[in-house]
């Protein structure tokens, strides 16, 4: 398949750029330290019913500026994830609807592997979604996708993201929202390819949340590298090794 | 009166748990009593949040050492109220009468049964959670991610938009699991939905012809009444839109109601 050519050529131009990627700096994935501790339980905010309420525009605005006023006074949440393709969920499809001999617009890649915690201790659930190829870029030996997919994090809820995937370099994408503890979530996401298209590190930037990301999921992330591998334990979704009903 | 009774509940749910059990009804009465519980809770952990931000913002210098004794102790602070952000919820009904060539299930993973690759376009018709009003329809994709034999379904990711006429439009992204109910993220919107946010509760009535939706969204002003509309319809295998609504006759609409 063309596919798996063009995975050739690009894992031999991506040991240059991933020695790159070490040279710049790993952000730590530390929680910050305004961060104060909420209760365990998965409350969420108060929810004012508009039973009949319409009592014009003004209110509700000055609502959303008090409310952003009170929500900013959160600081960025990190949060590093690995996303691993073990090659047991027939992923990715290669659409080649393009009818093309070379990567073309027109081929979509429909595509999910698996998802663990930065440190490598949890296996947490999926990733799912679609790239577009946009187009192939011969002078950099890959291609630009447009990708839009999202991160399951079993009971906790998902985070949904948007934006360029090229497989020649970093890129960062928009995080669109959530659903779960990551409801009513926005800010960007830093994709680190570390073996196209096997291994994937990515460092998410939170805003807008309203609790905590749970410590469960911030352990101290592994210094990204092509050699990466998830504990056994989690790759054999072990159960301490898997956080609550982790996506599959 | 049962129906508005019925939407407290709902509500109530998603604070429990927005990610839904197989006993959606028994669910919703437990999340019920707790939700007072909850939401006194959440007022003095956000009088926290905002007096932490109050301090750092200040920097008095002669009361600083002082003032950090205390914030480091314990943020027992004076009662501010800061105005926790206002979730508005919308329900509708989403029913593909089979009228507009949807779904289009494109096969493309070449396999016997449902794999990864095949897509499904679809576009069905959006009435209100009263079922009085054809407001639009819904558009976008569904990507099938894998066949969930145990579960005889599939797990699909759907990108997809609400179309409301006149109002605007919501964006949607997330699972859509044809054995479960799910909570998709909502992404944005247009029109009175400019800069909304928050999630969308998606459940299944009748596969894949009838689902209704409870949005929760934050961000935007009061939404109208017409969208709002009278209590939902409680959710059933059985339910129609009214025959005004339909037939799109005049009262059974929203002004330019998305086609």
């Amino acid at each position: 398949m063309a596919y798996s050519s063009s995975a050739l050529r690009s894992i031999s131009s991506l040991k240059s750029s991933a020695a790159r990627s070490h040279a710049s700096a790993i952000v730590p994935t530390k929680p910050s330290l305004l961060s104060f501790k909420l209760a365990q339980n998965p409350c969420l905010l108060t929810k004012t019913t508009s039973s009949g309420n319409f009592s014009g525009t003004k209110r509700s605005f000055s609502c959303r500026s008090q409310a952003s006023s009170t929500e900013n006074s959160r600081p960025v949440q990190e949060l590093s994830v690995y996303e691993i393709n073990e090659r047991d969920r027939g992923s990715p499809a290669y659409l080649r609807l393009s009818q093309k001999s070379v990567n073309s617009l027109g081929d979509l890649v429909p595509f999910s592997n698996k998802l663990y915690t930065g440190d490598l201790q949890k296996r947490v659930g999926i990733t799912a979604g679609i790239c577009v190829l946009i187009q192939n870029k011969p002078e950099k030996k890959g291609d630009r996708y447009e990708a839009i997919y999202s991160f399951y994090f079993g009971d906790y809820g998902h985070i949904a993201v948007q934006g360029s995937y090229l497989t020649y370099e970093d890129t960062y994408l928009a995080v669109t929202g959530g659903s779960g503890i990551f409801e009513g979530v926005y800010g960007q996401v830093k994709l680190q390819q570390l073996v196209f298209p096997f291994k994937l590190f990515y460092t998410f930037y939170l805003k807008g949340m309203t609790k905590d990301v749970p410590a469960e999921l911030l352990g101290k992330a592994v210094e990204p590298s092509p050699a990466v591998e998830p504990s056994p334990a989690a790759k054999a979704c072990e159960p301490n090794a898997v956080i609550a009903n982790y996506t599959d | 009166m049962a129906s508005s009774s019925y939407l407290k509940p709902i509500s109530s749910h998603r604070l429990s748990n927005p990610r839904s059990q197989p006993h959606f009804q028994s669910q919703q009465q437990l999340g019920f009593a707790h939700s007072q519980a909850f939401a006194t809770r959440h007022l003095k952990l956000s009088k926290a949040a905002h007096d932490q931000d109050h301090f750092s913002a200040k920097r008095c210098s002669k009361d600083f050492t002082t003032r950090a004794f205390f914030f480091n102790k314990k943020p027992k602070s004076p009662p501010v109220s800061p105005k926790p952000t206002k979730v508005q919820e919308l329900s509708v009904y989403e029913i593909n009468e089979r009228d507009r060539g949807s779904p289009a299930f494109l096969k493309l993973s070449q396999k016997p049964q449902n794999s990864l690759g095949d897509l499904v376009p679809f576009s069905n018709k959006l009435y209100s959670g009263d079922l009085q009003k054809r407001l639009g329809i819904t558009c976008g994709l569904c990507v099938l991610i894998q066949h969930v034999p145990e579960k005889k379904g599939d797990r699909y990711e759907a990108t997809y938009s609400f179309y409301f006429g006149d109002y605007g439009h919501i964006s949607v992204q997330g699972a859509y699991l044809t054995y479960e109910d799910t909570c998709l993220a909502v992404t944005g919107g247009s029109g009175i939905f400019e800069g909304v946010y928050g999630q969308v509760k998606l459940r299944q009535l009748v596969f894949p012809i009838k689902l209704f939706y409870t949005f929760y969204l934050k961000g935007i002003a009061d939404l109208p009444a017409e969208l709002l509309g009278n209590a939902a319809v409680i959710p059933s295998p059985s339910v129609e839109p009214a025959p005004a609504a339909k037939a799109t006759e005049p009262h059974g609409i929203i002004k330019n109601f998305t086609n």
